[in-house]
């Protein structure tokens, strides 16, 4: 990255953010014949066995309103989120004709969909619907998740002949531990100091993150850190809010600004939850790498309504951040017509009622212009705080 | 001036800049407002040039703001400490002249919007004039330009009326379309305006009866000073059998930026007891 100041550093993220030709993929790959670039949705994927593949996990998070639907919508029902429309838009008009492959990890039946769709679209490239464990239990799920790496480390490495060693898989989830460290790194920057970057700058930020080469995220994520905590500024007296439920579909950024813009610091959010899927490292020195990455799963922390919850509690979990994110309160911001999400508020509702934990609920679509209903809700959910509590 | 206890609200709207000097005292007192008209200016520039004024009119720097808070387009304030919702602020705006109130109907460029407050001055629940503009001050605006009046003078025209013309309640595009027609028909213009008037207070008298708005209604906003619209509003509300009281607020063109300011020492002094 070099010399770059903050202002070029947040016109590559913006610029990265607006391509939907996916320039930057086509340049990474053209830099070696052996380089393959795989595309996958919401949530989580061990990106790490992609990298030892030699390979560029890059994520497909739609395209918001940047693009109309034309074709899209013939794929899907008129009581189905909006993200996979812009995907199969995006498909249908040749953006993905850089990816080698795509992997649709299972978090609800319209990705199930998505995927089948994908397999008939692309029968000449790699498309994987990604299963993951229901079931803790290292004898079950463990077994069951471990068999689910080796398939996709075989799919991928028909890709292009390159099978990843011990090493090679220890030194991917080296480099990936360090950017979720940094990226923690500036989540906890922000949690003590939302005003110095922007939520929106945040939310960028990662959206390169699923954009761009780890090496240079990490190195982004360096510079950023170096920049922000330089930063001499006053915060505004706004409330801090965690915003949940939006995991998969993408807000618009008018929305984050929005929210922001009603008198609230948004201190934590699951807009990009992938990228800090582990709180803690995962072991890169482990003469099993596999092994390490399938015990991380069992053991996740994280909470998110794609993950079946067995005995973790989410409504705990989402009090518990509330607490460790100093939070005055949660905006459930949900994508309308996602069913996990939806489904899940009231459980999180009652156990925020129970903290005693204020918190107001919106809907959105990728592709939402009209944001006065949303200044209007987070304004009054603000001032409630301010004024009244 | 040496008081310690200044706060500054600035109410960006869509049409006006609006600003509020308070002394945050035991007993607040507005000292100054400014309504600034944007007319196609960068909103940023009239807000900046009409803060540097009012602070070098009162010999004041930024610093001797104990608040400043803004309301209504709030972002376009580029510093500032907070921000509050325009609904609050204007039933603040409203309270703090008239303490009576328990209605506000807050009248503004591009919708209105019915306030219920207790007796201190925390909403309770409101209504809004749906999407349509038609029950907007930017729609009286436009139909002024089609008459060839100026703004002020609809009020005094309107109370001549004799013989009110009625047009399209529901949409503004309608209503504008019936007023070309009406002018081409030779319609005397204060008939035109109090049809209009009559259309705009129909829905906020609609929207209070729905509410079941209690009285005193004070009315905050632009449309607030129009004398023509109040007697319109009282005639309906009296059609309608309505027992409310309906008056403009003192400073009603302001009241949101009054709110704020308001609401800005409010908050320094919690904020300052949350601290100690």
């Amino acid at each position: 990255m070099g010399n770059v100041t903050y202002a070029q550093t947040m016109s590559s993220i913006e610029k990265l953010f607006d391509d939907l030709t996916f320039e930057y993929v086509r340049q990474w790959k053209a830099k070696l014949p052996s380089r393959r670039v795989i595309g996958f949705l919401p949530i989580y994927i061990p990106r790490e066995i992609i990298h030892a593949c030699g390979m560029l996990p890059v994520g497909i998070f739609g395209a918001g309103d940047r693009i109309p639907v034309v074709r899209g919508d013939a794929y899907f029902q008129s009581y189905i989120c909006h993200l996979p429309r812009t995907v199969v838009e995006l498909a249908l008009c040749g953006n993905f004709g850089d990816f080698d492959g795509f992997l649709f990890p299972s978090i609800c039946d319209v990705i199930r969909n998505l995927s089948g769709i994908f397999k008939l679209q692309f029968e000449n490239k790699l498309v994987r619907y990604l299963d993951f464990p229901q079931n803790f239990d290292p004898e079950v799920g463990g077994v069951f998740y471990r068999r689910i790496l080796d398939d996709l480390i075989n799919d991928l490495s028909s890709l292009n002949g390159l099978r990843p060693t011990n090493n090679n898989l220890n030194e991917s989830i080296a480099v990936y531990n360090r950017s979720r460290r940094l990226l923690l790194d500036l989540v906890r920057l922000r949690t003590e100091k939302p005003h110095l970057l922007s939520a929106v700058d945040f939310y960028k930020l990662r959206r390169a993150g699923n954009t761009l080469s780890v090496e240079d995220f990490n190195a982004l994520l360096e510079n950023l850190l170096q920049f922000v905590g330089q930063i001499d500024a006053e915060p505004e007296d706004k409330i801090r809010v965690v915003v949940t439920g939006a995991f998969c579909e993408q807000p618009p950024l008018g929305l984050i600004k929005t929210i922001e813009n009603a008198g609230c610091y948004i201190v934590d959010d699951d807009f990009q939850l992938g990228l800090t899927w582990f709180s803690q490292d995962i072991p890169d020195y482990s003469d099993d790498p596999l092994g390490a990455l399938v015990e991380s799963l069992l053991e996740l922390k994280t909470f998110s309504s794609a993950v079946f919850e067995d005995d973790r509690m989410r409504g705990e979990l989402l009090a518990e951040r509330v607490l460790e994110r100093k939070a005055d309160g949660v905006i459930f911001c949900a994508p309308s017509f996602c069913d996990p999400a939806l489904l899940d508020r009231p459980i999180l509702e009652r156990a925020m009622n129970k903290h005693h934990i204020k918190h107001t609920s919106l809907q959105y679509h990728e592709n939402l212009g009209q944001f006065h209903v949303i200044k209007e809700q987070a304004g009054a959910f603000s001032d409630m705080i301010k004024l009244w509590e | 001036m040496n008081s310690p206890n200044l706060t500054l609200g600035i109410d960006v709207g869509s049409s006006a800049v609006k600003m509020a000097l308070v002394d945050y005292g035991a007993l607040p007192e507005v000292i100054e407002v400014i309504n600034e008209r944007i007319r196609k200016r960068n909103p940023a520039h009239v807000i900046a040039t009409g803060l540097q004024r009012l602070l070098e009119c009162h010999g004041l720097v930024y610093e001797d703001l104990l608040y400043v808070a803004s309301t209504g387009e709030g972002e376009l304030v580029s510093r500032k400490r907070g921000h509050f919702y325009s609904m609050t602020t204007h039933a603040k705006g409203a309270y703090h002249y008239h303490p009576e109130a328990r209605t506000v109907v807050d009248m503004g460029a591009l919708f209105c919007r019915v306030i219920s407050l207790n007796g201190s001055a925390q909403v309770h629940s409101y209504a809004m004039t749906g999407q349509c503009a038609s029950g907007s001050g930017q729609f009286l605006e436009n139909i002024t330009r089609y008459l060839g009046v100026t703004i002020d003078e609809v009020g005094p025209l309107s109370l001549r009326s004799m013989n009110p013309a009625r047009t399209s309640g529901i949409c503004a595009v309608l209503a504008e379309t019936d007023v070309i027609n009406m002018v081409s028909q030779g319609i005397p213009t204060p008939d035109i305006i109090k049809g209009i008037h009559l259309s705009i207070s129909g829905r906020i008298i609609q929207l209070l009866s729905r509410f079941k708005a209690k009285s005193p209604v004070v009315l905050t906003g632009g449309m607030a000073q129009d004398p023509g619209l109040l007697a319109a509003l009282k005639e309906q509300a009296q059609d309608r059998n309505l027992k409310l009281e309906i008056y403009p607020a003192k400073d009603c063109v302001a009241a949101g930026a009054i709110g704020a300011a308001l609401w800005g020492g409010f908050r320094h002094f919690k904020l300052l007891q949350a601290k100690s």
